[in-house]
């Protein structure tokens, strides 16, 4: 086990959380990703129990969440997992599959908030279709300039995957917003 | 105080507000026009040429004339409209356009000199002399001629931007709007109504007809509670849709805090792109007027805006409340202004009307057959001049209220270039084909504009929009309303000599209009820019139409014949903040950080943009107090000992698959698909023309697995392109690519010591050189278990690593190198000491890769492969390029005090300095700790043939010229030992 302490995209070592108005923003370094892509003539996949789902679609299993990301792809997350070689214990539980390590390319951020409110905040953030989020599904679309991962995990949380680099940006828009939907 | 009973103003509260100094008060609900009004303030600015006196035309979005400067200091606004200026606590206003009180402005001697300012007077005059242009005439035209200014302050306001996306957009939310977002919001449809007025209703709110026997103002208000609360209805009320855009797509500005004093922690204003299945335009009419002798007299309005300032905002425009008033009409809806008037208590002169069988509908004195032919009054309307069979009169009149028929406000139905369509019946253009797909045009912006056509047209509209996307809408009982038909003439213009005004805004008159035709301007396209009719801040909302009718009579051609111009976004004026949606300043884009930013930052780095990253340019010292004192010690520990950099920024992209390498070698123009597990090459890649766009390595972990970097500023598009070549043009291929660019912090280990020092970190791994020689790679655990890559690549020319992690613990490692190689001289470096390390070297970097060079031009033309093909490989080869002989040397400076400028040209010594004996250009330069003087980068012709030459390089812009010598681009170690060893 290395004695190197991890930090987050904050420089901190514990993960950031802030409540704009009636947001709660909450950084989830705990949970580890990674890509799973189909080689040319393998069937399918379905690792730890996930059902991988279409365009759009989201699927769990226990601690884990699959979505699609393109033609015979998806990305998977494991919660508690971000210390371990999970890209290794995907490829293991993907076999024929391309496996990628995506654990630190992106922050997880859980946004939750009432349903109304959410829907407020994807207006100001998404340019897509609320059907296009509604509780259950997933997409990739642009937020304040930058790509992200959109899930849609239930009418009140909504979890972004942010370009680690760029999670600050990201981070800022998201506290702007909550703050000025707090007011009358 | 001409204050009458009624309107839809708030009297339980007063506010204050003060114009051009003087305090005022008024109350919610009003306009700061209806509220000066009220307060007998009919002259609110000067007109843009000749600074005559100007008041109110009209009570909306299309007013020309009363155009003032809003708030102070840097939120101060130029050229708002008083007539939808929504009044508030503490409003200050200011006239423009005038120099001197309004009321004396100094420049009104441009009206006494009006005959040498006729139409196409910029054409014709100041043409001599030419160095006159720019410094004498341009100023002083700007000065006598214009609108209000900047205050050149920064806008310390926020804005936003939001996204909408409904089944049935209604633009207007007046009786066919309302009528209209009523019947889709019933039916369950997603819709958005929005307005740009305050308060819903449009012209019901203006008018005195009944709906349902009952005010207009209660029904609006009856279905605005309804509307709102439907979950399915998104109200947007002070909020204009100012353009239709491709696919359905509108842009909207809501006002969410003009209407206050200050925004506090509101934004000003929310830009809204808003898609929408369906839309209905119910944008209603505006009212034209008849030009005649001195129309322009403050006190001179449009008869349904003095009929809406009575009954909306109970003020009349008038100094008494017993000065007279008249009307001017050549249709049937002037008289309704009479008649509205009348029932208000003012004081009625009359009503003139040209038709020679013009009705009477009340007790009020009918001119018919007459016109109005002269104005009086100063600084406002005192008399009129009223000519009936020859006999002319002049008779006191305060106000005038005139008619001349209306326009349907179709602009967003040609912002696609639908063409309006000529309607005789209605005197009036009314939409044609062409405009936006799925938008209808409904109620009296499509010509059917009496409040019982309006009602029901916006009902019809939105069932058939909603049919058209299999939703069943129910129609609504709709109130019985009004159902006049609008009889009218054809009377456009009062004949005469005098001026009399058509474009309020621009002071275009019709003597300017015979003018335009008598110098045959005639298409209407001239006549516009002859004349600058319609143009700035109205766009000829009320002009437009009796100018072509003014110029069809002159043709003798129909107006139909004659043609309109049509229309472009934005329907009305929107600032360049709300357009930027709230990026300015460091908002302006997203910053991306690397893993050490924040470690780099407390050891006090500064900071240098590269694309969106913010990277480290260099690590000050106590003591230096230049920038190249940190640079030069930078570079000089990494030749000496060892420096330490975070290069994750470079692009990574993890390529996986059974066909991965014949994929990169479609990629790459040289072979990558030979390269053997655990070892690196350096790659090029091409555009489709042949030329290099990007470099970098390709490292191959395994046999179905490669980590390719880019540059930081292609990462992007080389992946993008990879991409596209794996989607698109080989899709046949077995290929998986991801970016792992942001996955792992890399820090490159460089200099004579960093064998040592990394391993001290790394767990059991052998990195001698005969275990892990010169472009070797490998995955491996550092620092007691963490998974890491390392790669031996060198970009300094030194022996040279770099080391991956997972991004997390970048820093960590970074603070564990820094510790760990104290006793070695370990030292971190920022880019300015990469630049200068790769210059030394040799390398190329993003000044030579800038889309002009080709592998050939920096003598790596054996790069580009002709034992297979790669994309640009073939069209590297086309004569011309293949032909190109410029190469990569090194520049030195005979004088060692000579600095090398990049961007300077080269020359051959005596040789004329002109394109046609062009030799090439300096890429890059620095000044070389190593070489003890500045050196440079260049491409120069045949340049491999020429070492040893003295050559002059040139730089016109910096006014710099130098003899620089001809040598090889390795400064340090040409043999390559030192990144072997």
């Amino acid at each position: 086990m290395t004695d190197l302490i991890p930090l987050t995209v904050f420089g901190a070592e514990t993960p950031r959380q802030t409540a704009p108005g009636a947001l709660a923003l909450a950084e989830r370094p705990d949970i580890a990703i990674a890509s799973l892509a189909l080689r040319r003539g393998t069937a399918g996949a379905a690792p730890f129990g996930l059902l991988l789902p279409g365009p759009g679609g989201l699927a769990a299993a226990q601690a884990h969440l699959a979505f699609w990301t393109g033609a015979g792809q998806w990305m998977v997350l494991a919660e508690g997992l971000a210390d371990t070689d999970f890209a290794a214990a995907l490829r293991d539980a993907a076999p024929g599959c391309s496996v990628t390590e995506q654990t630190d390319g992106w922050t997880v951020v859980d946004v939750t908030a009432p349903e109304p409110l959410i829907a407020r905040l994807l207006e100001r953030l998404v340019n897509l279709p609320p059907e296009a989020l509604a509780p259950g599904r997933a997409t990739r679309c642009q937020m304040h300039h930058l790509p992200v991962h959109a899930l849609r995990l239930s009418s009140s949380r909504l979890r972004l995957l942010a370009m680690r680099s760029a999670t600050a940006s990201l981070w800022h828009a998201l506290e702007t917003a909550g703050q000025r939907l707090a007011l009358p | 105080m001409t204050r009458i009973p009624g309107g839809l103003i708030d009297r339980s509260q007063t506010l204050t507000f003060s114009f051009n100094g003087r305090s005022y008060t008024g109350h919610p609900g009003d306009t700061l026009a209806s509220a000066l009004l009220a307060n007998g303030v009919r002259l609110m600015g000067r007109s843009f040429k000749y600074h005559r006196p100007r008041g109110p035309v009209s009570a909306g979005s299309e007013e020309p004339n009363a155009l003032v400067t809003l708030r102070s200091g840097a939120r101060a606004e130029p050229n708002t409209r008083a007539t939808v200026a929504e009044l508030y606590e503490g409003l200050t206003a200011r006239s423009q356009n005038h120099v001197g009180p309004l009321g004396f402005d100094a420049l009104a001697v441009n009206d006494l000199l009006s005959p040498f300012f006729a139409a196409g007077f910029y054409y014709k005059t100041f043409m001599w002399p030419r160095a006159f242009w720019e410094k004498l005439y341009e100023p002083m035209i700007r000065r006598a001629a214009g609108l209000g200014a900047l205050s050149g302050e920064a806008d310390p306001d926020a804005y936003d931007r939001g996204y909408l996306h409904c089944d049935l957009l209604v633009i207007g939310a007046g009786a066919a709007g309302l009528s209209a977002a009523l019947t889709a919001a019933r039916a369950g449809a997603q819709v958005v109504l929005a307005d740009e007025d305050f308060r819903l209703g449009g012209r019901l709110l203006a008018e005195s007809d009944p709906l349902d026997e009952a005010p207009a103002p209660d029904w609006v208000a009856a279905v605005d509670a309804e509307l709102r609360a439907l979950p399915n209805v998104r109200i947007l009320s002070r909020t204009t849709v100012f353009g239709a855009y491709d696919h359905g797509i509108f842009g909207a500005v809501e006002r969410v805090a003009d209407h206050l004093p200050e925004p506090g922690a509101l934004v000003r204003q929310t830009l809204w792109r808003i898609t929408a299945k369906r839309s209905v335009l119910a944008a209603g009419a505006t009212e034209r007027h008849i030009p005649f002798a001195a129309n322009d007299r403050p006190g001179i309005l449009l008869a349904g805006a003095l009929r809406a300032y009575a009954n909306r905002w109970a003020a009349l425009p008038v100094a008494r409340p017993q000065d007279r008033i008249a009307v001017f009409t050549n249709n049937d809806d002037g008289h309704r202004t009479a008649l509205d008037l009348l029932a208000k208590g003012a004081n009625l002169l009359g009503v003139i009307d040209p038709r020679v069988d013009a009705p009477r509908f009340g007790d009020y004195q009918l001119f018919a057959g007459a016109q109005v032919t002269g104005t009086h009054g100063r600084l406002g309307l005192s008399s009129i001049e009223i000519t009936r069979d020859g006999r002319a009169d002049w008779l006191e009149c305060h106000a005038l209220g005139v008619s001349g028929g209306w326009n349907p406000n179709l602009h967003l139905a040609s912002h696609h270039r639908g063409r309006p369509v000529w309607n005789e019946e209605l005197l009036a253009f009314v939409p044609g084909e062409g405009g936006p797909r799925g938008l209808i045009p409904a109620g009296a912006c499509a010509g059917r504009g009496s409040t019982s056509a309006a009602l029901k047209d916006g009902a019809r509209a939105a069932q058939a929009a909603l049919s058209e996307l299999g939703i069943s809408a129910a129609l609504p009982r709709l109130p019985g309303a009004e159902d006049k038909p609008l009889r009218q003439s054809a009377f456009w213009h009062v004949s005469g000599k005098a001026r009399a005004w058509v474009d309020f805004q621009n002071d275009v008159t019709v003597k300017d209009i015979a003018l335009a035709h008598k110098e045959n301007m005639r298409p209407v396209e001239h006549l516009k820019r002859w004349t600058t009719l319609g143009m700035a801040t109205d766009q000829g909302k009320t002009a437009n139409v009796t100018a072509l009718a003014v110029m069809a009579e002159l043709t003798g051609k129909s107006v139909a014949e004659t043609g309109t111009t049509i229309f472009r976004p934005p329907y009305t004026g929107v600032s360049l903040s709300v357009l930027g949606g709230g990026d300015t300043g460091k908002d302006f884009r997203p910053t991306r950080l690397t893993p050490t930013h924040h470690w780099a930052e407390a050891q006090g780095a500064a900071f240098t943009e590269v694309g969106p990253w913010l990277r480290a340019q260099y690590f000050p010292r106590p003591g230096e107090t230049h920038w190249r004192e940190s640079v030069d010690r930078e570079a000089t520990a990494v030749r000496s000992a060892v420096g330490l950099c975070d290069v994750t920024t470079l692009g990574k992209i993890d390529v996986q698959g059974s066909n991965a390498g014949e994929f990169l070698d479609r990629v790459y123009s040289n072979m990558m698909g030979t390269l053997k597990v655990g070892r690196v090459r350096y790659g090029l890649m091409l555009r489709e023309d042949g030329h290099l766009y990007d470099d970098g390595t390709c490292a191959r972990m395994a046999e179905d697995h490669y980590v390719v970097t880019t540059t930081t500023g292609n990462a992007g598009l080389v992946y993008r392109n990879m991409e596209f070549a794996r989607q698109c043009l080989w899709p046949e291929l077995d290929v998986q690519i991801l970016s792992t660019t942001d996955a792992w912090a890399q820090i490159a280990v460089a200099g004579p010591r960093s064998r040592e020092l990394l391993s001290r970190i790394v767990d059991g791994f052998d990195l001698s050189n005969a275990a892990f020689p010169f472009m070797a790679c490998a995955s491996l655990t550092v620092c007691g278990g963490l998974r890491a890559r390392i790669f031996r690549i060198s970009f300094s020319g030194e022996l040279a690593y770099e080391i991956a992690v997972p991004a997390r613990y970048g820093a960590a490692l970074m603070q564990r190198l820094m510790e760990q190689g104290a006793d070695l001289g370990v030292t971190p470096y920022g880019t300015e000491a990469l630049g200068v390390l790769r210059i030394e070297k040799g390398h190329a970097a993003g000044a030579e890769l800038n889309g002009q060079t080709t592998a050939a031009m920096l003598g790596l033309g054996r790069m580009v492969s002709d034992k297979k093909d790669s994309i640009g490989a073939v069209m590297s080869r086309r004569e011309g390029l293949a032909g190109d002989r410029r190469r990569l040397v090194g520049l030195l400076p005979e004088d060692p005090n000579v600095p090398v400028v990049p961007g300077s040209h080269l020359f051959t010594p005596g040789a004329p300095q002109d394109m046609a004996h062009d030799q090439g250009w300096i890429t890059s330069a620095c000044v070389s700790p190593h070489v003890g003087r500045s050196i440079g980068l260049g491409v120069l012709e045949d340049g491999d043939c020429r070492i040893g030459e003295l050559i002059l390089a040139v730089n016109p812009l910096e006014g710099t010229k130098a003899a620089l010598r001809v040598v090889p681009p390795h400064f340090v170690d040409p043999e390559g030992a030192r990144l072997r060893d």
